[in-house]
């Protein structure tokens, strides 16, 4: 066998002390965990799990790449497995912890002002905090869909005028609808590069919309949550 | 017959009450399990090393199975699998080591292996290919392998899960290989590794590697094994036109319709997959393209389905391989709703399949009358056999010699069983 040829290698895992957990909304929250030797680039996702258990989820890292901890932002999903039971965590336990990985990240190439429209559903906002706090983008509009305004998720981390929170089930946000009838609406060009995060509707849905806006599929990077 | 699994474990409580876990998982998946190594399909021998007894101790329990004539699927996992990993590849070839952060990963493992979709990583890495001269193994090509693991984690797939991480090989260490294999006599390269389109060795990607490789100073043929359609650049493109690199993808698909693709949380749309192959075409309008398509993936539709055999129809592949959707414990997938029922699935996978024959034999059709350069690997009961530069398989009624490269005049398509073959004769 050739010296350097690489063989299964492991997943890296460990247990990590949660530092602290803030509730947002009666199912959503942010779980704040040792960051011990975890680098990663924003839009990266760890798989987090309880620490008793076999199973873990992935999850979108929402903290700054230079924070001294790591932060993710969890929706407690009905009937699901991992996420009811990371709910129930305390600070001082523990969660288990995979190395972070994934692609949904900015390309280092692009110059500085590009323009970027960040579109997402839900918890899918979560790595566009990572984005916008490690300031990986300055010429951004971050377009939010939930149902309700409570779900703006510590909205104030972003300046406000690139904010839209489109609501779909009340008058309260910027714009009361969907994402997908907001862009509809504005159209933010064929230059832009769009970065789709949440539910698979959505964003085959907004892949839909911005082909027929004439944007090119090169300039679209998703990330499917479920 | 329910497959049989025996366990053997030692060690710590730690150790034992995994040991439990795993095996209360086979038994949900449908396995025997029995605390034996007797007529068993799989052994899994979860070892400690705590000390040099327990080394010795977990060394005579593989031992002691492999001479009472167990030759099924082989798993070392535990502590001894952790700390001594190379030993114990090296000593027990045939065995699956797997180390502690893993281990909970066996279930799939076994699954995989049966069916058919990994070996033990020591057979995989293409041992023999590698250092191993032409004379002695006979094989035409040799399989480079530049790359391990995933991370893109297609939410139908375990690879991630059991192979790791991506880690890629050294670029000097790549290159060092194919000097050696081509000078042991080796007229191919096969680049292959787990998802080669996300090679990085320090900054160097796959394209700056594939310049590396065609720019060594041998004579030698390049072929890229399976590739996934998600990162190429425009030197990639531009590779392509090289006279080493055969015209010849395994460009995976596995569906066409957009939301289904979504869905596998696969990283390109068909939009995206179509263009690459107008790129291809682009470069030699023969260009073979080969790929997987899986038919009833979770929520399916036969509008969904449909898109794939448009596809099919539309996209001229050189050979589809159709697989049904299986699920894959511990998968995103797996816990998806809207499963296709399996008597549908078998229906599509016969749609599809037959589309793709009629696609395979359009696609060949094409090379009637040409000349091919045919790398002769097999020669047998009067007739030989190979693999033109397009990696189409050629017939010659005539014994000649293998492992070298004739010129093929081909003058028709035979079919055997349902395999559309090309037939040719030698031209001086
Ligand atoms: C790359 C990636 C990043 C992710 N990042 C985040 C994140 O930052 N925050 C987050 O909350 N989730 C995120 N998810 C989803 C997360 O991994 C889990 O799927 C989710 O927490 C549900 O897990 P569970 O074990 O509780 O439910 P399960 O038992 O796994 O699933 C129950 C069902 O709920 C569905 N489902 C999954 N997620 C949701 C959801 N959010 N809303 C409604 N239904 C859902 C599934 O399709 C499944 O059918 C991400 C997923 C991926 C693939
Ligand atoms: S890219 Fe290939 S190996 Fe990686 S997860 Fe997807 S199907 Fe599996």
């Amino acid at each position: 066998m050739g010296k350097g040829v690489p063989a299964a290698n492991k997943i890296k895992t460990d247990l990590h002390e949660i530092l602290d957990i803030r509730h947002l909304t009666d199912s959503t929250f942010v779980l704040r965990i040792e960051k011990k030797d975890l680098e990663f680039e924003a839009g990266q996702h760890v798989c987090v799990g309880p620490p008793n258990g076999i199973h873990t989820r992935e999850y979108s890292i929402y903290s700054a790449e230079q924070d001294e901890y790591i932060e993710i932002l969890v929706k407690e999903v009905e009937n699901g497995l991992v996420s009811p039971s990371l709910k129930k965590l305390q600070k001082g336990g523990y969660v288990v912890v995979e190395e972070p990985v994934g692609y949904f990240t900015i390309n280092k190439d692009l110059p500085q002002a590009q323009k970027y429209v960040f579109i997402a559903s839900g918890t899918g906002v979560s790595p566009f905090h990572s984005f916008v706090l490690s300031g990986k983008a300055q010429n951004y509009t971050l377009l939010h869909g939930v149902k309700y305004a409570s779900e703006a998720y510590e909205s104030e981390a972003y300046d406000e005028n690139k904010y839209v929170l489109c609501t779909s089930q009340e008058d309260k946000g910027t714009f009361n609808g969907r994402v997908t009838d907001y862009l509809k609406a504005n159209h933010f060009g064929v230059d832009a590069h769009y970065y789709l995060c949440g539910n698979c509707n959505m964003i085959h849905d907004v892949y839909d919309i911005l082909e027929e806006q004439g944007v090119s599929t090169d300039n679209i990077h998703a990330e499917v949550y479920f | 017959m329910k497959k049989r699994i025996g366990f053997k474990t030692l060690g710590c409580r730690l150790n034992q009450f995994e040991t439990d876990a795993l095996a209360s998982k086979f038994v949900g998946l449908g396995y025997e399990v029995v605390e034996n190594s007797k007529d068993i399909d799989v052994f899994i021998v979860n070892t400690c090393t705590v000390t040099n007894q327990s080394d010795q101790k977990s060394r005579y329990v593989v031992n002691n199975a492999l001479n009472h004539g167990h030759t099924g699927m082989l798993v070392i996992t535990g502590c001894m699998a952790n700390h001594h990993k190379e030993q114990l590849e090296k000593r027990y070839p045939n065995a699956y080591v797997v180390d502690n952060q893993q281990k909970s990963t066996i279930p799939q493992l076994v699954e995989a292996h049966y069916n058919k979709e990994i070996l033990p990583s020591n057979q995989n890495v293409g041992g023999v290919f590698d250092y191993a001269p032409a004379a002695e193994t006979f094989h035409t090509r040799s399989m480079i392998k530049i790359q391990d693991g995933c991370d893109n984690y297609c939410t139908f797939c375990i690879i991630p899960k059991v192979r790791g991480r991506a880690v890629s090989r050294p670029v000097e260490d790549i290159l060092e290989n194919i000097r050696q294999v081509v000078g042991f006599g080796y007229k191919e390269v096969v680049i292959t590794g787990v998802n080669i389109s996300r090679y990085n060795d320090n900054g160097i990607g796959f394209s700056a590697l594939l310049k590396q490789i065609v720019d060594i100073n041998l004579d030698f043929r390049v072929r890229i094994s399976s590739i996934e359609p998600d990162s190429f650049d425009e030197a990639f493109f531009e590779l392509l036109k090289h006279p080493k690199i055969t015209p010849h993808l395994h460009l995976c698909l596995q569906s066409a319709s957009e939301s289904v693709l979504l869905q596998m949380r696969r990283m390109y749309t068909y939009k995206l997959y179509k263009r690459m192959v107008e790129r291809l075409r682009a470069v030699d309008p023969r260009f073979n393209i080969t790929t997987d398509i899986i038919v009833g993936f979770p929520g399916e539709t036969e509008a969904d389905f449909q898109k794939s055999l448009e596809a099919v129809e539309e996209l001229n592949f050189g050979h589809v391989h159709t697989f049904k959707y299986s699920k894959r414990e511990d998968t995103r997938a797996a816990r998806m709703s809207n499963t296709v029922p399996e008597s549908e699935k078998s229906l599509r996978s016969e749609q599809l399949r037959q589309a793709a024959n009629d696609s395979k034999i359009n696609y060949r059709q094409q090379f009637v009358g040409d000349q091919l350069k045919v790398l002769v690997d097999t020669v047998k009961d009067g007739y030989s056999k190979g693999y033109g530069e397009y990696y189409v398989p050629v017939k010659i009624n005539q014994v000649l010699e293998r492992n070298k490269l004739y010129t093929v005049k081909i003058t028709g398509i035979e079919t055997w069983g349902e395999e559309p073959n090309l037939i040719g004769v030698v031209q001086n």
